[in-house]
């Protein structure tokens, strides 16, 4: 019993980190229909520079802080140089595109902080909050979800109470009407996409902020599979699908294939493979997702 | 304005100057082999930059490979992109027979086709109604997915784990060896060459040793190889399939209503493609003497994607181009110590990904085609080919 | 031609290879009500997509005396004209209310809300629906939507895409007496695309017919219905 509430923690704590980075991916693909393969690697050099602007002596969070506007500006010149030219409903030059991305961030973050991994700041307090029997919930791992809500909750009120953010939404639903109504659709993608990669960027410096993890440019890679199932099984186009998404990915990683024994170890990012592979096959909505989503 | 020439299609003229263009082709490609049998280099400044058989039969098992992925996603649109899986698959196999059941090579490709045709089509199925990003999202799951499965505790037995599988022969302990038939005087032609004055000096000096006769015969095979699937490809994309496919790819509805089986024309491309994925994962285990999990990761996945955006996707061409790129660029790109005014650091780690990504990014915005669609525009701003208008020859 | 209010001249218009609209010219004057006719594929929607910025255009468009041949539809919006497009155009996930935002999207006075209350009071039942999302309407519903939407950017003209399409008989007559009204107390300027001939003629000032992408007849309304030939073609003998 204790090393199943165990697992359920630890199912929270890496939930909440895929979660984060399936929000930004839920953002991109709810206004523009784009699966973006960097997002990742974004987040990855974005959790960079904060550890580099943290070394150069700026407080933890302000080194957050300003890591999550850099990316995001860096998100908005990449959406304007490579991605506003082509044509949305064409998709191979856009998934193409975005591999490109992938290989020149991660190269990039690979010259400049070399493939060592690299102790990361503690956001969060240490130790444990709670103690179960056997069963240890650090604080890590409720301030990881507390932050995902934070900003499910954040965005949520920014699509819904701001100018933009409706604007925003307007696109995502009618490209045609939204110009009709004077929007200006490629200023309210670029905002998008600033969006997603300051909510990447938070995302991959709370994963890196994990006790037992430290910081390298190949950190996302793995965690990119799981998040973009997570993104997936909430349907794709809906935030908190996103959160619901990766917490079951989470879940199925720590709980199903540890119950399960003859799916090894290993195994988990098969699961998730597997699990990716269903959804898409038989509910392409997702949990969540718009019904009429199928926009392929 | 350069002097232009025009052709027409069918006179004799036409005819000779293709058969030299054809027979030029070959024994350039065979002068190569014999200049680059012994690891060749070419020295740039303080660089040198190897350009050695080994590279070369990488850069063949690259193209097929590459040559798949033009199947699936050049003439059949379907965003695939997990060709990695089956290019592992094909290697695994491959070396598996070698080893533990003593097969040749070559010999392996009668199972090697077949069962990464059958993985193909089965992993295709889905795709029948997963479309676009989709696909695009499940098929690098899978590449990425490949590593873990070959790593697998039960399946080590087959695959030697992380380690990897070794092609050497499990029974005598000894490699598998690429010996070339006594008719063929490979000897007496490099001793020929060396005799070339001025120009004897790039085929080395001396007979060849055995290893260099190997990988001769080697680089010699897999062109062969390589050859009749580049033919039997251009002869599929000419014929009803092919343009079953075409028509899938322009626009999916007008092809089912002129009658197109979807299903079919996509499931038996994926077939194809994964075939020949496996056919260049063959020959790229030949090459290397050993499959490990590495050699097949999701960047291998991408850098494949690399090789058929710049190449050219939907072209034949595009696919030889496409295989030189991957297995020379990285490779010439940790060859560079040193550039002026760049500073060291910048020459050091994984400056042959850089590259590509720049390559993949900077020919999808400014030469959509690739290289060798710009090749082809810059070869008609000199010759024309006509083709024989049939009112006046009547 | 002072109280011109859109002039459009030599109009050409292509997508990919094919020209839609071969050089056409019209006008319309302020206050007016101009409906186009034409069977499908005659150039009525890409007329109205032309005038709002929508498809690459040649030829002249000018509006208030401004060309506004060049200019993008966020900056047509702006200078006063609104397009409710064919098939509605609202924003389904969106809520009532949040559309009506989104047709405000270009103004940043005080009178937002009081304007919506307008639109609440012309149509009540979308003050019912207010929270509900647009695409929970029924066909009539959406289009109030839609034309309350395009109102909300308080436009000088108003460009209508085939308002009847897939409307029931009944509804479109209220539709129609509506946009009579509104004509006649508000003074706004509509240039309405349609098939439904008879209703459109009855309401319209002036009338055009598009044919194969060229003015075929053009003339007053009340003249048109009594057209031997416009009968024939478009009001079923």
């Amino acid at each position: 019993m204790d090393l199943f509430l165990q697992r359920l923690f630890d199912a929270l704590t890496n939930g909440s980190t895929y979660a984060l980075i399936a929000v930004a991916m839920v953002l991109i693909f709810k206004a523009t229909t784009l699966i973006n393969f960097a997002q990742g690697e974004q987040a990855m050099l974005g959790a960079f520079i904060v550890l580099q602007l943290w070394k150069w002596g700026i407080p933890m969070w302000g080194a957050v802080v300003i890591g999550m506007i850099f990316s995001g500006i860096l998100a908005a010149c990449l959406e304007r140089t490579f991605i506003r030219k082509f044509d949305p409903a064409d998709h191979l030059p856009l998934v193409i595109i975005t591999l490109g991305l992938f290989l020149v961030i991660n190269a990039v973050a690979a010259i400049v902080w070399r493939f060592d991994p690299l102790s990361f700041p503690q956001l969060f307090p240490s130790g444990k909050a709670v103690t179960i029997g056997d069963a240890r919930l650090s604080w890590y791992s409720i301030f990881a979800f507390g932050s995902c809500l934070l900003v499910l909750f954040i965005l949520q009120t920014l699509l819904t109470k701001t100018k933009i953010g409706l604007a925003f939404r307007a696109v995502s639903s009618n490209l045609e009407s939204s110009r009709l109504c004077g929007i200006k659709i490629g200023k309210t993608l670029q905002f998008g996409w600033a969006l997603a990669a300051a909510a990447g960027t938070l995302g991959a410096s709370i994963y890196a902020a994990n006790p037992v993890l430290q910081i390298e440019p190949t950190i996302m890679l793995r965690a990119l599979i799981f998040s973009i199932t997570a993104a997936a099984l909430g349907g794709l186009d809906s935030l908190w699908g996103a959160l619901i998404g990766g917490l079951t990915i989470g879940f199925v990683q720590s709980v199903v294939v540890q119950y399960i024994p003859f799916i090894p170890n290993e195994m988990t990012l098969a699961a998730a493979v597997v699990v990716l592979l269903i959804v898409l096959t038989f509910r392409p909505s997702g949990f969540l997702g718009t019904k009429t989503v199928e926009r392929v | 304005m350069a002097p232009k020439i025009t052709l027409t299609r069918g006179t004799a003229q036409y005819q000779n100057l293709r058969i030299l263009m054809w027979v030029s082709l070959v024994l350039f490609f065979l002068l190569i082999a014999f200049a680059y049998v012994d690891v060749g280099s070419i020295a740039i400044g303080s660089n040198k930059y190897n350009l050695s058989l080994i590279r070369l039969n990488k850069a063949i098992a690259y193209s097929v490979a590459i040559l798949g992925l033009q199947v699936v996603v050049g003439y059949t649109g379907q965003i695939a992109l997990g060709q990695s899986f089956f290019f592992g698959t094909g290697a695994y196999i491959s070396a598996w027979l070698v080893a533990d059941y003593s097969w040749p090579f070559l010999l392996t490709l009668v199972i090697v086709i077949p069962s990464c045709f059958l993985i193909g089509m089965i992993l295709g199925l889905p795709a029948l109604r997963i479309r676009g990003l989709y696909l695009a999202l499940l098929t690098l799951g899978l590449a990425a997915l490949f590593p873990t499965i070959v790593k697998l505790d039960s399946l080590y037995k087959y695959t030697g784990g992380a380690g990897g599988k070794l092609t050497t022969n499990k029974i005598t302990g000894s490699q598998y060896k690429f010996a070339p038939p006594s008719w063929l005087p490979l000897d007496g032609i490099a001793q020929a060459l060396q005799k070339i004055p001025l120009l004897g000096g790039y085929f080395g000096d001396g007979p060849l040793s055995n290893r260099e006769e190997a990988r001769m015969w080697k680089f010699i095979l897999f062109s062969l190889v390589a050859a009749i699937c580049f033919w039997l490809i251009a002869n599929l994309i000419k014929s009803k399939p092919g343009r079953a496919m075409r028509a899938v790819r322009d626009n999916e509805t007008s092809a089912a209503v002129s009658g197109v089986n979807l299903a079919m024309t996509k499931t038996i491309s994926f077939g194809i493609a994964s075939a020949l994925g496996g056919i260049g994962g063959m020959i790229y285990v030949a090459e290397v003497g050993i499959a490990s999990p590495d050699d097949f990761s999701s960047l291998v996945a991408i850098y494949l994607i690399v090789g058929l955006v710049v190449g050219g996707v939907g072209t034949l061409s595009g696919a030889v181009v496409g295989g030189l790129v991957y297995a020379l660029i990285p490779d010439w790109a940790s060859s560079t110590q040193s550039i002026s005014f760049v500073p060291q650091r910048w020459l050091q780690g994984p400056t042959g990904s850089l590259i590509l990504g720049l390559l993949l990014i900077v020919l999808t915005l400014f030469m959509p085609g690739g290289i060798s669609t710009a090749a082809k525009k810059l070869k008609n701003r000199f010759i024309t080919i006509q083709t024989q208008s049939k009112l006046t020859n009547s | 031609m002072k109280n011109t209010l859109l002039d459009v001249d030599e109009l050409k218009a292509t997508y990919g290879q094919m020209e839609v609209l071969h050089g056409i010219k019209f006008h319309v004057q302020r206050n007016e009500i101009v409906v186009i006719l034409g069977a499908n594929g005659a150039g009525k929607t890409t007329t109205l997509r032309a005038i709002s910025g929508m498809v690459e255009t040649t030829g002249r468009i000018t509006f208030n005396g401004d060309s506004i041949t060049e200019l993008g539809p966020d900056y047509i919006v702006g200078k006063g004209i609104a397009h409710v497009p064919q098939g509605r155009g609202t924003f389904p996930e969106l809520t009532v209310e949040e559309n009506l935002k989104v047709g405000a999207f270009i103004r940043s006075d005080n009178d937002i809300k009081a304007d919506m209350e307008t639109c609440y009071e012309t149509y009540p039942v979308l003050y019912e629906r207010r929270l509900q999302s647009a695409g929970s309407l029924s066909g009539g519903e959406q289009q109030m939507l839609a034309v309350s939407r395009a109102l909300m950017s308080k436009p000088e003209l108003l460009l209508l895409d085939e308002p009847s399409l897939g409307l029931a008989p009944q509804i479109v007559e209220g539709l129609f007496a509506r946009f009579k009204t509104m004509n006649q107390d508000l003074g706004t300027t509509m240039l309405i695309v349609e098939q439904n001939a008879q209703i459109a003629l009855a309401m319209a000032d002036r009338g055009y017919v598009l044919e194969s992408g060229e003015i075929a007849v053009e003339g007053e309304a009340n003249l048109l219905v009594n057209d031997d030939a416009i009968r024939k073609a478009y009001l079923g003998g």
